[in-house]
């Protein structure tokens, strides 16, 4: 399967048939991000490192990301320079592969792609995996200036002010979720939220809706109906993305910035678990 | 807390390991959970299929009773359950095998943790609790019917039968 020439930015998808040619590549990484925490052991891309989203890129103490140095050396202990094209893919239909490449883009790393369909379509394909963890010899990563957290995170008190303002925010989880029916995602446990429904005045468009059954992403075509037809959605707009914990929304960040170009997207990674127990949030229900 | 002698000695295991090896060893549980699945021609007191909410994919937990009232557990996972969730269908079918429902009924949870490890128990993670309440739903059901059961032949045979 090609990639849709008609994306913003085609070239942030790569195919699995071009991944397949470029495993052995010097230049490139592949990089399993995962939902699942033991899955990269049960086998992964030959060459494919892992990068788990709690583990690694987040602070272990603070609700937050790592901080540069330790982005630097994340890099570093995995072969990554700057110049190094990070090829990600994972479970969930590339949630947590979003997820990761949105905080290398926290650090300003911009030669990012992601593997169009993730790892179902490459096992789907009959490709191969390995148990094999591959070993790297000693980089530098210099450390990043700065984390990005103002050009694409969103905090509670921009969301707030979002909200007020009554700019565009997207709540991308199911439908239950947003009407507050439920306070958990389909198929998961109850994950320590207090109140179910959604930010005043967001809009509910579930991440699903850009997707294939392969879980690659739809054509360009479909994806500017569905927000920028539907949902009215307008180049230069400053945008907001949310869901439980920032995963899922950061698959929609990635469907907005990359491939329908919008430039002023963020991600609130703090989304329903802060949201829906803060003391003094407004919320919404509908149903 | 005691455990049931099988789970303890399963318990003891990890207890030993480095999480890089409780993660090897984890993988190698998952494994064999194929091998937990119900073998052509078995027969069961009770079964139960079901896709829940709380789970990314359909479980099949199968129950038999020997002779002497000892518990086996076949499972059955459907492709999308998380690796944790397979490494402990196979911990559980082990650890649990032949004993009482009574006592499966008294197991504690408490001992995900020790097996899994303070680093993979997580959020997203939870299901790998899911197992042990299916497996002891089960078995309440069972024992639950085997009380009305008594409970009808007791009463005699005028009664209606479950």
């Amino acid at each position: 399967m090609t990639i849709d020439s008609n994306y913003a930015h085609p070239e942030a998808l790569v195919s699995t048939e071009w991944v397949s040619e470029h495993l052995k590549s010097e230049n490139v990484r592949i990089i399993e991000s995962n939902e699942d925490v033991l899955l990269y052991e049960t086998g992964h891309l030959p060459g494919a490192v892992h990068i788990d989203w709690q583990r690694d890129l987040q602070d272990q103490t603070i609700r937050d990301y790592i901080q540069p140095e330790a982005f630097a050396a994340l890099c570093a202990r995995n072969g990554i320079t700057p110049g190094t094209t990070c090829i990600f893919y994972g479970d969930k239909s590339n949630w947590w592969a979003c997820y990761a490449l949105w905080v290398f883009q926290l650090f300003g790393h911009e030669n990012v792609r992601i593997m169009n369909g993730g790892r179902d379509k490459w096992i789907a394909e009959g490709r191969p995996l390995t148990r094999e963890v591959p070993k790297f010899s000693p980089v530098t990563y210099p450390v990043p200036p700065v984390r990005r957290d103002a050009e694409i995170r969103a905090f509670y008190d921009e969301a707030l002010a979002q909200s007020r303002s009554k700019s565009p925010l997207i709540d991308v989880r199911s439908p239950g979720e947003y009407k507050g029916l439920v306070t958990h995602m389909p198929e998961y446990p109850q994950e320590g939220v207090l109140r179910g429904g959604h930010i005043p005045g967001a809009h509910g468009i579930p991440w699903k809706e850009a997707v294939n059954a392969d879980a690659t992403f739809k054509s360009a075509a479909e994806l500017r109906k569905i927000y920028e037809t539907d949902l009215g959605l307008q180049s230069g707009e400053k945008i907001i993305a949310y869901c439980r914990i920032g995963e899922r929304s950061s698959h929609t960040w990635f469907v907005l910035k990359y491939l329908l170009g919008f430039d002023h997207v963020k991600n609130y990674d703090g989304s329903w678990t802060e949201w829906g127990n803060r003391v003094g949030a407004p919320i919404e229900k509908s149903v | 807390m005691s455990y049931p002698p099988k789970l303890s000695a399963i318990i003891a295991l990890f207890s030993g390991f480095s999480d890089a090896e409780k993660r090897e060893t984890l993988i190698a549980y998952a494994d064999q959970a194929a091998a937990q699945e119900p073998i052509s021609g078995e027969t069961f007191d009770l079964e139960d299929i079901r896709k829940d909410q709380e789970c990314t994919d359909t479980v099949a937990v199968f129950l038999r009773l020997d002779s002497s009232g000892g518990a086996h557990f076949r499972i059955t996972l459907g492709p999308q359950v998380q690796t944790l969730t397979r490494a402990m269908s196979a911990i559980l079918c082990k650890g649990l095998d032949g004993l009482s429902p009574a006592e499966i009924l008294e197991v504690p949870a408490d001992f995900v943790p020790k097996i899994v490890g303070a680093e993979l128990v997580r959020l997203r993670s939870q299901t790998v609790y899911y197992l042990l309440t299916r497996m002891k739903g089960i078995v309440k059901v069972w024992l639950q019917r085997k009380r009305a059961s008594s409970l009808a032949l007791e009463d005699g045979p005028s009664q209606p039968s479950l």
